[in-house]
């Protein structure tokens, strides 16, 4: 499959794929369980706030899409793994600009999680300041004029954060396959106990009866809460980010990512069935910044331990994932500059530590700049998140669009996992499976999108901005550089494949491939 | 908090612990690799496509014919049956031989139920030729065949040839895979 061309073809040299590590079945899965298992240390909180009695009934409306996305990611990383992510699917299936606004979303959501994540870890170190400094964070909230609820305390934690994560990122740090390992399984055991002695000694069923039927919200907060429930699942991405440096990606990440993805969901919602059964709503929204260790306070026998052990766990497993936000970013902006999206000028290298300082620095400042502003609305976190949900709905939404086009415009390339619910259908003299789970998930992923839109203050206008600046840029960007703005750019998909999955040592997609390629020319023969 | 353990609590926690250690069970246990050598391998074989079956009508012919169907059934190749009509050099090719084509068109159906017994098209091909293995040469390449299978008669008597002038020509002449199925003698 090429798409159309208009203009100059990128170098093939150009495009190269990072070497492979040899990422096992379990560091696969934990390299997205240190990313997406992280979440609801932030979320819980959050959508407590909104959501109230019906907590558990959003996250699983939310989490039930975020399943649905998570197939269609898992079927496009099985096929394509490479460390794209969303913007190349989009980008493949539909072309060069569609990639290019999905890049941007994405992006902004990367800056957010610098933002969001650095806040979150803050948020549990403050668990210790009342037993440290003998004061509660909440002690130190000032007003400033009009605004209110400000805590420049917090806000100064979270700012050191980022640039301890800029200063180590510049000087060049490797991620750590085996300490994101370690982490994740230490936090996949802390979160399993504190579930499981939870609803065997603290759970109390009458308390989640009464609160669903006493303190259901309105629908203005039901639906609020479910668009910001999203953030629970920050991260799919990982997934294909970790396809590009697993070894038989095809075989593993099917595995690794329903794995993940169903991990986090039965997490999501157990977490909340079991808050709302232990303790008020209330507590939770009171307590934004460490939800997880305040629950896991309150259980008996292990809260004395389990307590502080989530908060610290909480605060260096978020530290993480603000890093990946920082390490994410500059990996888009390598992949999109690849493809002439953006400028190489993003991936200058630092002179003395061959790391890409400029994408550190500027996405960083943005972060940085999100955390401050956000500081100055009455809550942090629900502004982050606001603004987070936006761009995650919109490339959500292309992954989908970019799912089914890629079915029709990329029969051949071999598909080791399929989306499940297919319907098949002739296309131009070839049987095609049709993907009815994808354009549920897209209207699912729609609904979300328009929630944002309609409730959330601040991303529906932050959002759209961001968008429109970065459009901004691509077009002078494209201009300059002799590029269509809404035309693509000539690809050698097919050789690239052939490429990607020989490095993958998919051996076996790969004959498939060929065959399917060969069979293609060889109708075509007969045609002609 | 004073611990309060209830059914439904219990209950929960047990299927949560179930489902996590479920999920990472099957995670952990995934496909074999396979080898770039045994891809090839296995795939060659899926790309035959066109399976070509010469046939006489006989016993060994038709196991031929079932044998092709099930190399072809995974990737629902189409099945050419030939029956080539051997005219001696006496007779111009175009000769009437009418109880020669009615022993080729009996023993083409034959094959041609055998086919559809495993959901496969058949495509059909009554050949004249003076040698049986110039005609199905012929076929092999106006069909674009990707294989032809062949089943040899079982008896030797001793002599150099093994295979047979029909083999021998295939052998030497087939434009794709020739597999050759001889039932003990």
């Amino acid at each position: 499959m090429k798409t159309n061309s208009t203009s100059a073809p990128i170098p093939t040299q150009q495009v190269k794929h990072e070497l492979r590590r040899d990422v096992t079945v379990w560091g696969s899965f934990m390299w997205g369980y240190a990313d997406v298992g992280a979440d609801i240390y932030v979320a819980l909180g959050l959508v407590m706030a909104y959501a109230q009695g019906a907590a558990s009934l959003v996250f699983a409306i939310a989490g039930s899409i975020y399943i649905m996305i998570g197939f269609a990611y898992t079927e496009l990383s099985s096929a394509y793994p490479v460390a794209g992510g969303g913007p190349y699917f989009t980008l493949r299936g539909l072309g060069d600009f569609w990639g290019f606004v999905g890049g941007s979303a994405l992006l902004l959501d990367y800056t957010i999680d610098i933002a969001l994540f650095a806040v979150g870890s803050a948020g549990y170190i403050n668990f210790f300041m009342p037993y440290v400094i003998g004061r509660t964070p909440e002690s130190f909230v000032i007003s400033i004029g009009p605004l209110h609820g400000i805590n420049p305390i917090w806000c100064l934690e979270s700012l050191i954060i980022i640039g301890i994560l800029i200063m180590v990122n510049i000087r060049g740090i490797k991620e750590s396959s085996v300490l994101n390992s370690f982490l994740g399984a230490v936090d996949l055991m802390a979160e399993s106990s504190v579930i499981i002695f939870g609803f065997l000694f603290a759970w109390k069923p009458e308390m989640l009866a009464s609160q669903w039927k006493t303190q259901f919200p309105s629908m203005h907060n039901f639906m609020y809460g479910s668009s910001l429930a999203i953030i629970s699942f920050v991260g799919l991405e990982s997934i294909s980010q970790a396809a590009q440096e697993t070894k038989r990606p095809a075989s593993i990440i099917p595995r690794t990512s329903l794995t993940l993805i169903f991990t986090v969901f039965i997490f999501a919602v157990s977490f909340s069935t079991l808050g709302l059964g232990v303790l008020p709503w209330q507590n939770f929204a009171a307590r934004m910044g460490d939800p997880v260790a305040m629950l896991a306070h309150t259980i008996p026998y292990i809260g004395l331990i389990a307590g502080p052990l989530a908060a610290i766990l909480g605060a260096t497993i978020l530290f993480i994932s603000s890093n990946s936000g920082v390490m994410s970013a500059s990996r888009l902006t390598f992949s999109l500059s690849q493809f002439g999206i953006i400028s190489p000028w993003f991936h200058a290298v630092h002179p003395k530590y061959h790391t890409p300082v400029r994408t550190i620095v500027i996405f960083s400042m943005i972060g940085v700049i999100q955390t401050i502003l956000s500081f100055l609305t009455p809550s942090a976190m629900d502004t982050l998140g606001n603004m987070y949900a936006f761009g995650a709905s919109l490339g959500y939404i292309l992954v989908f669009i970019a799912l089914i086009k890629l079915r029709f415009s990329d029969p051949y390339t071999p598909r080791p996992y399929k989306v499940p619910l297919n319907v098949n259908i002739k296309y131009k003299g070839r049987k095609t499976s049709f993907p009815i789970l994808g354009v549920i998930g897209m209207l699912g992923v729609g609904t979300i999108l328009f929630e944002v839109v309609l409730t959330h203050t601040i991303g529906r206008i932050a959002g759209p901005s961001w968008i429109i600046l970065c459009f901004m840029y691509y077009v002078w960007y494209r201009k300059r550089d002799g590029y269509p703005v809404f035309g693509s750019i000539k690809h050698d998909w097919e050789a690239e494949q052939i490429e990607v999955l020989t490095s993958a040592e998919e051996y076996d997609l790969l004959e498939q491939y060929k065959l399917a390629l060969a069979e293609r020319d060889k109708k075509r023969k007969e045609i002609k | 908090m004073q611990p309060q353990v209830t059914l439904l609590g219990a209950i929960i926690a047990i299927v949560f612990a179930t489902s996590i250690g479920g999920l990472l069970w099957w995670m952990l246990h995934p496909p074999a690799q396979i080898q770039p050598a045994v891809a090839k391998a296995r795939h060659a074989v899926g790309a035959f496509k066109r399976i070509l079956v010469p046939t006489l009508g006989v016993a060994y012919s038709e196991k031929a014919i079932e044998l092709a169907c099930r190399l072809g059934t995974e990737q629902k190749a189409e099945i050419v049956l030939t029956y080539v009509l051997e005219i001696p050099r006496t007779l111009p090719l175009d000769a009437s031989i009418p109880e020669g084509e009615a022993q080729g068109n009996e023993a083409l159906e034959r094959g041609k139920a055998v086919v559809e017994l495993h959901d496969l098209i058949p495509i059909l091909r009554l050949e004249r030729a003076r040698e049986a293995g110039e005609g199905i040469v012929k076929v092999a390449k106006e069909n674009e065949v990707d294989v032809i299978v062949l089943g040899i008669r079982p008896s030797w008597h001793g002599g150099q040839n093994i295979w047979g002038q029909t083999t021998d020509i295939l052998l030497k002449k087939a434009p794709c895979e020739v597999i050759i199925d001889k039932l003990p003698g």
